[in-house]
């Protein structure tokens, strides 16, 4: 068990004459036992970093500390690390068995009645010990992967890696993999970091997430954190489904001037916001109201365009101007609940409650208000 | 619907029943015969061959080459007298047939290995492939010189093996020895190139996970990459031995008589059935196929497994 570190990790690969920056400058620092999730859209870095902590890809710059011990120079093999594939990169030509014992011949002098037992018990725990006898061909999706996790339990390292393990499995598969990982990597407190692109494994897994865009990271964070005090725009607009809307609106005194509407704001917010009059406001779907009337400045009429029914929740996509042609004007997507009727064409008021917006800087998109997430909690509660 | 209707006619539903000729299309007719055509003009020679080898003399001049001996023509004699002839050279052959497929199939299945996995920077790889790949063009002809001074001036194989000779074994058998070398160089190229082409459809991540599993290069190759190289091995033996076992070039350069005690079965073969007073078809048809044999042999034996490693 042992502390992660890194440290300003630079990555840049060669392309012909042109240099592409991989990662760029990454600093973070997962903790003993931590179960830290990176996250962020294809192409962003997120592979790179964790096959540089593998030792499968060189370090262009910086460094990469297990415990007190730097291992940019350690060879993969010696790094008392496993990793987890998305293609399971199982040995076709080995029984179940035989893959997960592999690690431990390999990397341990233990007796081969000591791996045996080690390898029966980790299969059991894995709920695959009847399987151990079989090749990888003759089994599941499922039961691969748990072959694949199985091989990575059993050799007991200092961390866990895994590149987006779960990616291959159903839907059903992939959300009872995903409860069972968490118990597993709690019980055996490994320090583990988990690749995905897929929002929802990092919001539900990770201790603490990162949020990687263009090989920079953005934010890291506990997941809520992330979702309701967005440190910029991009991580404001990765997490959550549907996604934020963002408006450009101009501060002008106590009022944000949008295209189509005009919003003001208090006194607490404003002193957020500094000098700083290009703007774009933010609100997530789910904190959007729909109420009988306009009685307040933060409530307008809108027009109902389309309506997807969720079963749970309806999402509904509103628009300021009913007349706005609906391809280019400016939408308000709302999350309501399933059970309030609406449909397209509809004329409602939509309320937009000033303690839930955030405010985000045009040009850098850095955020400069958050909602608080004590208000949030606060709201929940009282719901 | 017509072919429902012409069901129900109780003539229709027997004929269909002995010969199904409803789907057949004349496109379906004309592939078959042309197949069966094709089929006969490969096999004509082989047929022609094997009844030839069974017969007299007379049989040949009196019957059509591909036609049967019939009872009158037919003797087992041609394939006893070739049998004796050659059985000395099949021994000899097999004794560098055998270790030169072999080492070179390894040879080049851990140069393959080296060029195809480890992180060696890939203008090296290219480099270095690209020699390899440039021995395959080197045509036998063209280095028949300059083997035959590399053999005879500057590694005298003979003089460096003679505590060989001392234990009583013909100084001639140099020229197998000599044989397996060459056969090996000249094997590494296309052995090298059918690996690496092999290699490169095994997965990168089982590579790497095999790493991080704490596997040396050297284990990764012996517990990971050998066991899964077999189709490829198959294929390999089968070519190498083929060729090599068929070689003539070589053996007439570096073992060149006959009557050496060290001859390979080729050689010969090549003066088999053939005097002053004419050829004797049936001799050399005889002594062709018992040569085959061996490479037949290897082909049945690994059929299955080449199959498998030609389609990957």
């Amino acid at each position: 068990m042992a502390t992660l570190e890194l440290d300003s990790v630079t990555k840049t690969f060669q392309d012909g004459d042109e240099e592409i920056v991989a990662v760029d400058d990454i600093s973070m620092s997962i903790d003993d036992g931590e179960f830290l999730v990176v996250v962020g859209p294809s192409g962003c870095g997120k592979s790179t970093t964790l096959r540089m902590i593998a030792g499968l890809e060189t370090i262009t710059s910086g460094t990469i500390a297990l415990g007190d011990r730097v291992i940019n120079d350690v060879k993969s093999q010696d790094r008392d690390i496993a990793m987890v594939f998305q293609s399971y990169a199982l040995y076709p030509h080995m029984s179940v068995k035989q893959n997960m014992s592999f690690g431990l011949e390999e990397s341990t002098d233990l007796p081969d009645d000591e791996i045996s037992r080690m390898v029966t018990e980790t299969g059991e725990l894995l709920d695959i010990g009847e399987l151990l006898g079989r090749k990888p061909k003759d089994l599941s999706g499922g039961q691969q992967q748990r072959v694949a996790l199985g091989r990575a339990i059993v050799r007991d390292p200092e961390v866990f890696l895994m590149d987006e393990p779960l990616s291959n499995l159903d839907a059903k598969l992939r959300a009872e993999m995903r409860t069972e990982l968490q118990r597993l990597q709690n019980d055996l407190g490994v320090t583990t970091v988990y690749v995905t692109h897929d929002q929802t494994e990092a919001m539900t897994m990770g201790d603490r997430i990162a949020i990687l865009d263009g090989g920079e990271l953005q934010q890291i964070a506990e997941p809520l954190k992330c979702y309701h005090e967005p440190a910029n725009q991009f991580v404001a607009s990765f997490l959550g489904e549907p996604s934020m809307n963002f408006f450009d609106v101009t501060r002008d005194g106590d009022r944000l001037v949008g295209d189509v509407f005009e919003y003001p704001v208090g006194d607490d917010v404003r002193a957020n916001l500094g000098e700083t009059t290009d703007l774009v406001l933010g609100i997530r779907p789910e904190a959007i109201e729909l109420v009988e009337g306009e009685s307040d400045a933060h409530e307008f009429e809108m027009t109902v365009d389309v309506v997807e029914p969720m079963g749970d929740e309806n999402t509904v996509y509103l628009h300021f101007d009913p007349d706005a042609d609906p391809e280019s004007a400016e939408t308000l997507v709302a999350t309501i609940d399933g059970f309030t009727r609406v449909s397209e064409g509809d004329t409602v008021t939509a309320r937009i409650p000033e303690d839930a917006i955030h405010l985000f800087d045009r040009v850098t998109g850095e955020a400069l208000h958050n909602r608080s997430m004590e208000d949030a909690a606060d709201q929940v509660n009282l719901t | 619907m017509s072919d429902g209707e012409l069901r129900t006619d109780g003539s229709g539903a027997t004929a269909n029943s002995r010969w199904n000729l409803d789907g057949v299309t004349v496109e379906d007719a004309a592939l078959y015969v042309v197949l069966a055509l094709a089929a006969a003009f490969y096999l004509v020679p082989i047929e022609s061959g094997l009844v030839t080898s069974f017969k007299t003399g007379t049989a040949i001049v009196e019957t059509a080459p591909f036609a049967p001996p019939g009872a009158s023509g037919f003797t087992f004699e041609k394939w006893q007298t070739a049998t004796d002839a050659l059985l000395r050279g099949m021994g000899n052959s097999l004794l560098y047939a055998v270790p030169a497929t072999i080492i070179s199939a390894l040879i080049g299945s851990i140069t393959a290995y080296g060029l195809t996995i480890p992180n060696w920077k890939a203008s090296y790889k290219a480099l270095v492939l690209a020699l390899i790949i440039a021995g395959i063009f080197i045509p036998y002809q063209a280095v028949l010189v300059p083997l035959t001074q590399f053999w005879s001036q500057w590694v005298q194989l003979s003089d460096l093996l003679s505590f060989v000779w001392a234990l009583g074994i013909d100084d001639d058998y140099v020229g197998i020895v000599e044989l397996v070398v060459t056969h090996v160089a000249y094997g590494i190229p296309i052995c090298t190139l059918l690996f690496r082409t092999y290699y490169k459809t095994m997965s990168d991540e089982m590579m790497e996970s095999a790493r991080l599993d704490g596997a040396s290069l050297r284990r990764v190759y012996r517990r990971i990459v050998l066991p899964l190289s077999g189709p490829m091995f198959a294929v390999v033996l089968i070519y190498q031995f083929t060729q090599i076992w068929n070689d003539l070039l070589f053996t007439l350069v570096i073992v060149s008589t006959e009557s050496s005690p060290a001859a390979p079965v080729v050689l010969i073969l090549a003066g088999l059935g053939t005097s002053m007073e004419g050829q004797d078809f049936a001799l050399r048809m005889a002594g062709a196929f018992f040569a085959a044999l061996p490479t037949l042999a290897v082909y049945i034996l690994f059929g299955d497994e080449f199959a498998e490693g030609v389609a990957a």
